[in-house]
């Protein structure tokens, strides 16, 4: 029974391997986009713009990567998709020399490759939606910190994991604009999340009792803001301030509290956004190598320079300004 | 579970197996394809290294958590031998290995000598060894630029387009297949696994057959880091984060009871690419990978309560 | 018929290991940071370690019949949006909080059922729940977490002060309940029973299975309860919260001297297990440690603890 069950099953199964071929849609385009970490709110946001843009554009939007950030797991899902077969790749590259010997794979497929929030090899891609650069990101959280405690003062970073690659670049560059431009300043710890609020939590926590020194504490990855602005308020510290990187809507309360001076990001909706935009115009030809600038729905005119299309400069959030926005 | 169970279950697998082709060719776009057979048996070796040398440290009645963070310890050590000490690739290759083998070492030593349940030995080593790949390279190393002969341990193929690693898995297959199923050895760990205080008694030696299996299953964490190392192209202290789980579970999939005592090698491999394609497929039919999360857990619980043994207690 | 005395055949040599372990670094800590022992930063370290005891005391139980759940870091992250969710609504707080306990209740079911229903591998049968439940979860919340929650949401309207209070004082009462129970009440001691012998535990007339499951219901309740305590500590729900709960929580019931083959440990012990381990963390920073050194140390401390008592019960063997 169960031998006939499956030569009847492999015959199926023959005849199946003949029909699903094919490249992408022949209807409407498929862009494949994929963050490094699909829960984290920050590429959530990311989604939420291309989306907006998918739909506008007509586009069919696949969105997935690991589900937990997994440079291994990339690598799999970019190859799943060039032999699904799509029309544009878009990825926020946690793994910079594996993953591109698989997208320069896929571009050697014709599939159209983008990558977004953070760059892979630049002869693995066609061009990349930059944000902002890890020295321009370093250098605003240093600005603020600067002023906060008046140029003068020791200070504290939590980061997202050990291993985080995007805040390992940043970190780099703030100890070098601390050697060279920031000299009044001292980095006294870094604790890692582990991307996760209470874990942010608890190391503030002890870094403020730990250090009485420290009066700032940087959180540079988005759950991390809201678990250290959390820690510096119940701990009644006034003399301590936040600042980092992360989502408006976290910060919100934090930065009408006060207790979070300001969080430093750009617009996620409208990177997702433009990514679609840009992954679309690759696709149809319209967006070639040479220009100089890009048309993104209702982002209006971007400044591309060289292979770089440009979202803008890092946008500080306050509690001034932090309304006008949802996301 | 008797044997007439295990070739039950791997029937039943094989069948699963079957329907997942069936499935997924109808809606994975290109799924049943020979480029994707090879992409999935290229992205498929170190986890399958692992679950083969796991069969065997579970064929005892022990168990092995700590074979990711191995990974990830020997990936380091093998990038920084390799880039920043200078030395030649085979030679930081070999030395990789055997710091696996000296974790599976340490793992086998405090199961045998001390006595200590291998759930927690590895357990804690899962810690100590993850732990000190990210203190030796202070989380932040990552190191890259390995020559091409290298990487095409990886990444290259061999004629016709095999996925360059795929040798070394039929090679580790047989090997373990032969330790388990053809093997005196094999006897005694699946003894060790159903009735130790009995084997010791027929003479054999467990603590040897113990060190064994768990010297093996570091050694063989070793060789999967250099194969990861050469498909990513990068060692970083997150190597191989998660793997321990997934090899587990295709290793019960594959019809092994975690009780111990009895084994089934082919079993693994087979659980092995029954949980592959099964991410594969659904990624190639569009579905989120949240779906094969879940599509496992139930699938492993299915495969238990299907082949559930009545274990004398 | 079952006597009262709380088996430990080695005496109190674990606790009394521990005892001196904790106190080592106290001492340590009193000469390099004395920081550490300022009145905030102990409140701190109690409100934080009272989930993690609450937890514990659940996976003791676990362990003690000769089970293992490691499933609860998944089971924690579906309490606590169970628990923002219900609040949202606008039901109060406590009833959002009494939901979160019972689906706790009801994933542990899951995993009794199946463990002492079907007669699973308990490790297997978590490991698969486990994988399930938080990758269905994330499907479910796509990562957005639970926010405009009301005000009374966090420290359960009754401010940090109470809040605090309220959770050190919750997590001491499940502590003395549960360790109370298991030397005190029959069903305490039939887990210890089930734990060493459930075959002997059936022929004197108790239902190990019963026992088995009840055991995986009181873990997911507790854990819901430990979900509780952490969440209401904020003003929003993480989406993916707990992860790695289960090493963490089994590392210290293991470390205070719960054999993981069931059947012997002590409740004194899991609470120290839990204290050495919750201030081992944030006494590295105070003593200057560098955060990549944090997991080969607690590993390390793992297997030393283990091997220290395997040794000394071997050695006591061989006298």
């Amino acid at each position: 029974m169960t031998r006939r069950a499956l030569s009847l099953l492999l015959l199926v199964a023959a005849a199946a391997c003949r029909g699903g071929g094919g490249g992408a849609s022949s209807e409407g385009l498929t862009v494949a986009l994929m963050p490094k970490n699909k829960g984290n709110p920050y590429f959530v946001s990311c989604r939420q713009g291309a989306e907006e843009a998918a739909r506008e554009l007509g586009v069919k939007l696949i969105w997935d990567g690991p589900t937990e950030t997994d440079a291994a797991k990339q690598n799999e899902v970019v190859e799943a998709w060039i032999t699904r077969g799509v029309n544009v790749i878009a990825v926020s590259v946690e793994n910079r020399e594996g993953l591109s010997t698989v997208l320069r794979k896929a571009r050697g497929r014709g599939i159209k490759v983008l990558t977004f929030d953070a760059d892979a090899l630049p002869d693995a891609r066609d061009f990349f939606v930059n944000q902002a650069t890890p020295r321009g990101i370093a250098e605003t959280l240093l600005e603020h910190t600067s002023r906060i405690l008046g140029g003068k003062g020791e200070f504290a970073i939590v980061t997202a994991s050990l291993t985080a690659a995007n805040q390992n670049e940043w970190i780099k560059e703030i100890r070098e604009l601390l050697a060279s431009k920031y000299t009044g300043l001292k980095l006294v710890d870094i604790r890692p999340s582990d991307d996760d609020r209470k874990r942010a939590f608890d190391e503030t926590q002890s870094l403020l009792k730990a250090y009485p020194n420290v009066k700032l504490v940087m959180a540079i990855a988005s759950p991390a803001v809201p678990g250290a602005a959390e820690a510096v308020k119940q701990s009644g510290r006034n003399d301590v301030k936040v600042t980092g990187l992360g989502l408006p809507n976290d910060a919100k309360p934090y930065l009408k509290d006060g207790v979070l001076d300001s969080v430093v990001l750009w617009n996620t909706q409208d990177l997702g956004y433009l990514t679609l935009y840009a992954a679309n115009a690759l696709a149809r030809g319209t967006l070639k190598s040479g220009a100089t600038s890009f048309e993104a729905g209702r982002l209006k005119s971007l400044r591309v320079e060289g292979d770089n299309i440009l979202l803008g400069t890092p946008f500080t959030f306050t509690k001034d300004n932090v309304d006008r926005f949802d996301f | 579970m008797t044997d007439a169970a295990i070739s039950r279950s791997t029937r039943a697998l094989l069948l699963l197996l079957a329907v997942e082709l069936v499935v997924f060719g109808l809606f994975g776009r290109n799924f049943l394809t020979l480029g994707n057979a090879f992409e999935v048996v290229r992205a498929s070796v170190e986890l399958g290294l692992l679950a083969l040398a796991l069969t065997a440290v579970i064929a005892t009645g022990g168990i092995d958590l700590s074979v990711g963070s191995l990974v990830g310890l020997c990936a380091v050590v093998f990038g920084w031998l390799a880039r920043e000490a200078g030395l030649a690739v085979p030679i930081a290759a070999a030395l990789a290995v055997l710091a696996g083998t000296l974790g599976g070492l340490l793992n086998g030593w405090l199961v045998t000598s001390l006595r200590v349940p291998p759930l927690i030995v590895t357990l804690g080593s899962y810690s100590l060894y993850r732990g000190l790949a990210e203190a030796a390279t202070g989380g932040v190393a990552n190191y890259t630029g390995f020559p091409d002969g290298f990487l095409s341990l990886g990444q290259g193929t061999l004629w016709g387009g095999i996925p360059t690693q795929l040798p070394l898995l039929l090679l580790a297959f047989l090997f373990f297949w032969a330790l388990v199923h053809r093997s005196v050895i094999g006897r005694g760990l699946q003894a060790i696994g159903y009735a130790p205080e009995a084997a010791r008694h027929a003479g054999v030696p467990v603590g040897a057959r113990l060190r064994l299996v768990y010297v093996l299953s570091g050694s063989v964490a070793g060789v999967a880091s250099l194969v990861y190392v050469a498909r990513l192209g990068q060692a970083k202290a997150d190597a191989g984060t998660g793997f321990e789980l997934m090899a587990i579970t295709a290793v019960v999939l594959g019809g092994t009871s975690i009780f111990g005592g009895h084994a089934s090698v082919p079993g693994t491999l087979v659980g092995l690419f029954v949980l592959a394609l099964l991410q594969n497929g659904l990624r190639l039919a569009d579905q989120p990978a949240e779906l094969a999360g879940v599509l496992t857990g139930m699938l492993l619980l299915l495969a238990l309560v299907l082949s559930r043994e009545r274990k004398p207690s | 018929m079952i006597s009262p005395r709380v088996p430990s055949p080695h005496g109190r040599s674990r606790e009394l290991s521990l005892l001196a372990a904790l106190a080592a670094i106290l001492l340590v800590l009193g000469w390099k940071a004395p920081r550490f022992f300022a009145a905030a930063n102990l409140a701190d370290l109690a409100t934080s370690v009272a989930p993690a005891l609450v937890a514990a005391m659940g996976m003791t139980l676990v362990i003690l019949a000769r089970q293992i759940d490691i499933s609860i870091g998944s089971q924690f992250a579906v309490c606590g949006v169970v628990l923002g969710l219900v609040a949202k609504l606008g039901l109060p707080v406590p009833l959002a909080a009494g939901s979160a306990i019972l689906a706790g209740a009801s994933l542990g079911a899951i995993n009794g059922a199946l463990v002492a229903g079907f007669g699973l591998p308990s490790i297997v049968v978590t490991l698969a729940t486990m994988v399930a439940w938080r990758e269905g979860l994330r499907w479910a919340t796509e990562g957005t977490w639970v926010r405009g929650l009301p005000e009374s949401f966090q420290w359960l309207g009754l401010g940090q002060k109470g809040g605090r209070l309220l959770i050190v004082a919750t997590a001491a009462a499940v502590f003395a309940l549960v360790a109370w129970g298991l030397v005190s009440l029959r069903a305490g001691r039939s887990v210890y029973a089930t734990g060493s012998d459930a075959e002997a535990a059936r022929l004197v007339g108790l239902r190990p299975r019963r026992v088995v499951f009840g055991v995986f219901v009181a873990m997911g309740a507790l854990t819901g309860l430990a979900a509780v305590l952490t969440t209401l500590q904020f003003i929003d729900v993480q989406a993916n919260a707990g992860v790695g709960l289960e090493l963490r929580v089994i590392a210290a019931v293991v470390v205070g001297g719960v054999a993981i083959s069931g059947g012997r440990g002590t409740s004194t012990g899991v609470l120290l297990g839990v204290l050495f381990l919750a201030v081992l963390g944030p006494a590295l920073v105070f003593l200057g440690g560098k955060a990549h050194w944090d997991r080969a140390l607690q590993g390390a401390i793992i297997l030393l603890a283990v091997a220290s008592e395997a040794a000394r019960r071997r050695g006591a063997a061989h006298d």
